[in-house]
């Protein structure tokens, strides 16, 4: 009697205790597949794209910041233009709104505060696009706290989001040229220019539309970053002529880059004194008198 | 039918106005606004842009469906209210903000226009004038704080009261502030104050012309870079600024939480022009309709939006200024208001480079110029005093918002009080009492003359209220009833009406 209770009570525990492993793996395998799902979906979650946030009925204000500095940042002469002062727009450096590896991709902002050589003091992303505007815009620099400037820099953490912070990111900036061997030569830039870009960028380096000036007033100043032709010549041979890229050999794009900055541009900012106020003046009245471009 | 006349625009006074007055007039008020209508969109939140267009757009139909020779178009406490009402909703000067600032303007142009269907300009008359100065001077000193925070760089920070900016400023003034932009507001307002002597009327227009030049010198000297001075920018006006309010599912939430600021908003704007329009009325012994002037400031905020004008109201010191140069008819501010649209046009070039700190200095002087002392001295009684003191400081220590509510609960106050007061002659003839009431006789000034009649039953009374204006029910009921128990204990009660 006893034994066969023994007996029973033990089959029973041992049922129980299968009955309770295969609830067990039941749920793992649920957690398993929600947790995939979940994983899967996470990289849509994360990061919606203009186009949806744009179509948003509701944008709260972080999006709709975000949904500004895009636009600043693909037409900054329309949405920013009380400090714009070229017909250059951000994105006619920072290639494709600023998502160009190697052609000044904009998710940076986890490098940002640094020290830069060029003002010498701790850079804020905020002093970084203010000097963008007084340098390479040749516009006038917005205030800190300007809603552009802030605007501009939500779009750059909206670029940036899952870089790693203190990194710089991948295709930072534009790639390096090794040396050559060769000094940059302007004459055989010209000839290249002739060749390559003038169908674009015009014989007076003017631009047109959305293509920008590469020269004349209309374009980058003389403090710009761009003005640097080790800089130029990596940006050129990594993104230009557009559709055709990297074509151009290393030393073709530094001749090309020389070419390019021994034209006349807007002075230095820097420099300052009452040379740049005379040269708005002048700038003014010709586009008020339709040379645009002298 | 008397509703519709007023909607009509009324142009009967083309006859009998001065056009070269008119015209003078105009063109000064134009000048006079460029700079005020650039530094309120600064306190709205907004790109001066939409400063320029409420000079423009609101002030023409304010004009054109106005009455008078009120001067409409941007006003600072309203500016001020704009941009705080829409602050916490979206970042300052963004494009959202915008919008949200002309959907607000809207509303307070439909919620005037509901005042007006309701009468209120009935309610105005009783807006105590000098809870009107409290809050012109609170405005006053609001805005010598925003300049100053404006010329020292302390406006991202918020602090609980005003003067706690200026603890941080005196702490670490080697830090935050920039001394040419210091300089430059110094000597705007230095030059302001010093040209006030001699025109007292367009004494702005030379202050913003010596501060520019001084802030032109520095920054031609010593560059962007090195001086740090924040300029105005490019304005882009556009002839025509049509711009269809955006109505979306977030414009429509924010107009809901926000009623109250609109209606404080409406009735501040209201409360300001009626008061102008009042003085015009007093000044001109003119009949001027104030149904009228409330159905135009309503009209041209409600469609001052559809022109990307912020709202605005009646303004007091380009209304005086156009006075004094002899404008009489809605013509002045017509013409005022085309006038901005040509001297933007000639000057947009050169408004890219005004100092910033320039506006700081403007902003100061139109502080200083709404703290009129000449106004506030006869303020000194017991009514006016403590009517004045409260909004002040309810103003200054509380909020714009709070003030206007204040405002309103002291002349309701004070008029009641002065109200109820009623005023008890008693004299003795014998053993015979003599009452001579003056004063309104209703429920709330009942007690005095209640103790009185009380006091002893057997006295034989006269009471003579044929100056009494209004008698109530309650009062009569009074009256009776010591008039019985006067028979009951042999006293004796008579009345004397007129």
């Amino acid at each position: 009697m006893l034994q066969r209770d023994l007996s029973r009570a033990g089959a029973e525990k041992r049922t129980a205790r299968r009955r309770a492993l295969r609830r067990m793996t039941q749920m793992l395998s649920i957690l398993f597949t929600a947790s995939a799902l979940i994983g899967w979906s996470l990289p849509a979650l994360a990061r919606p794209t203009i186009e949806e946030l744009k179509a948003r009925a509701v944008l709260d204000d972080y999006e709709a910041n975000i949904v500004f500095g895009y636009n600043i940042v693909m037409q900054t002469n329309k949405y920013a233009g009380r400090y714009a002062g070229s017909s250059l727009s951000c994105t006619s450096c920072h290639l494709r709104g600023g998502t160009q590896p190697e052609g000044f991709p904009l998710n940076v902002a986890g490098v940002y505060p640094k020290w830069r050589a060029k003002n010498g003091v701790r850079n804020g992303i905020g002093m970084r696009i203010r000097d963008c505007f007084l340098y390479s815009l040749n516009g006038i620099m917005p205030p800190e706290e300007s809603p552009e400037v802030l605007a501009v820099a939500a779009y750059v953490s909206y670029l940036s989001e899952g870089e790693v912070i203190g990194r710089p990111p991948k295709g930072w900036g534009v790639p390096t040229l090794p040396d050559t061997g060769a000094d940059p030569n302007p004459p055989r830039g010209q000839a290249i220019y002739q060749r390559e870009c003038v169908v674009c960028h015009g014989a007076k380096g003017e631009g047109q539309g959305p293509i920008p000036a590469v020269w004349g007033l209309n374009s980058y100043n003389a403090g710009a970053g761009l003005n640097n032709v080790q800089k130029l010549a990596g940006f050129i041979w990594a993104n230009m002529p557009m559709g055709n890229e990297r074509s151009l050999t290393h030393q073709e794009a530094l001749d090309v880059a020389a070419f390019i900055n021994l034209q006349y541009r807007a002075f230095d900012p820097r420099e300052g004194r009452l040379k740049k106020l005379a040269e708005r003046i002048y700038h003014r009245l010709t586009t008020i008198f339709g040379q645009a471009n002298p | 039918m008397s509703l519709l006349r007023e909607m009509r625009p009324d142009f009967s006074w083309w006859r009998s106005a001065d056009l070269r007055r008119e015209t003078v007039a105009g063109w000064t008020g134009a000048l006079l606004v460029i700079p005020q209508a650039i530094t309120f969109a600064y306190l709205a939140g907004v790109a001066p842009e939409y400063g320029l267009y409420c000079a423009v757009f609101v002030a023409l139909l304010s004009s054109v469906f106005g009455n008078s020779a009120m001067v409409g178009g941007p006003n600072t406490a309203v500016s001020i209210l704009l941009g705080l009402t829409v602050l916490p909703f979206a970042g300052r000067g963004s494009p959202l903000f915008t919008e949200l600032v002309l959907a607000l303007s809207l509303m307070v142009g439909l919620i005037q226009i509901l005042f007006w269907l309701l009468r209120g300009a009935e309610l105005f008359r009783y807006f105590s004038p000098a809870a009107i100065t409290g809050i012109k001077a609170g405005v006053g000193v609001l805005l010598i704080t925003a300049a100053l925070e404006g010329g020292l760089g302390l406006s991202p920070m918020t602090t609980n009261f005003f003067y706690e900016k200026f603890y941080i400023a005196l702490a670490s003034w080697q830090d935050l502030v920039n001394p040419y932009a210091v300089s430059i507001s110094g000597i705007t307002i230095a030059a302001g104050l010093l040209l006030k002597k001699r025109w007292p009327r367009t004494y702005i227009l030379g202050a913003v012309l010596i501060g520019s030049l001084a802030g032109g010198g520095i920054y031609g000297l010593l560059g962007p870079v090195q001086s740090q001075l924040e300029l105005l920018g490019h304005v882009t006006l556009h002839g025509l600024p049509l711009n269809l309010p955006r109505l979306g599912p977030q414009h429509l939430l924010f107009m809901e939480q926000v009623v109250p600021q609109a209606i404080a908003i409406a009735v501040l704007g209201l409360a300001q022009s009626l008061v102008i329009a009042r003085d015009l009325k007093a000044r001109a012994a003119k009949d001027l309709d104030l149904h009228k002037e409330v159905f135009a400031q309503g009209i041209s905020n409600a469609l001052g939006p559809f022109f990307s004008a912020f709202a605005g109201s009646g303004s007091f010191n380009r209304t005086s200024v156009a006075l004094e140069m002899g404008a009489r008819t809605p013509a002045s501010g017509i013409v005022a208001a085309l006038a901005v649209v040509v001297i933007a046009w000639v000057l947009g070039p050169l408004l890219a480079w005004l100092p910033m700190p320039v506006i700081a200095g403007v902003m100061a002087l139109v502080g200083i110029g709404m703290i009129q002392v000449k106004e506030i001295r006869p303020l000194r009684n017991r009514v006016d005093g403590p009517a004045f003191l409260i909004t002040l400081l309810a103003v200054i220590f509380l909020s714009l918002e709070t003030g206007i509510l204040v405002a309103v609960a002291v002349s309701v106050g004070f008029f009641v009080a002065s109200a109820s007061r009623v005023k008890l002659a008693v004299s003795h003839d014998g053993d015979k009492e003599h009452i001579v009431v003056s004063g309104n006789l209703f429920y709330a000034s009942l007690d005095r003359l209640a103790m009185q009649l009380r006091n002893d039953p057997t006295t034989r009374t006269v009471l003579d209220i044929a100056r009494v204006p209004y008698c109530d029910a309650s009062a009569l009921a009074l009256i009776e009833s010591v008039r019985r128990e006067r028979q009951l204990c042999g006293g004796r009660l008579d009345v004397i009406t007129a």
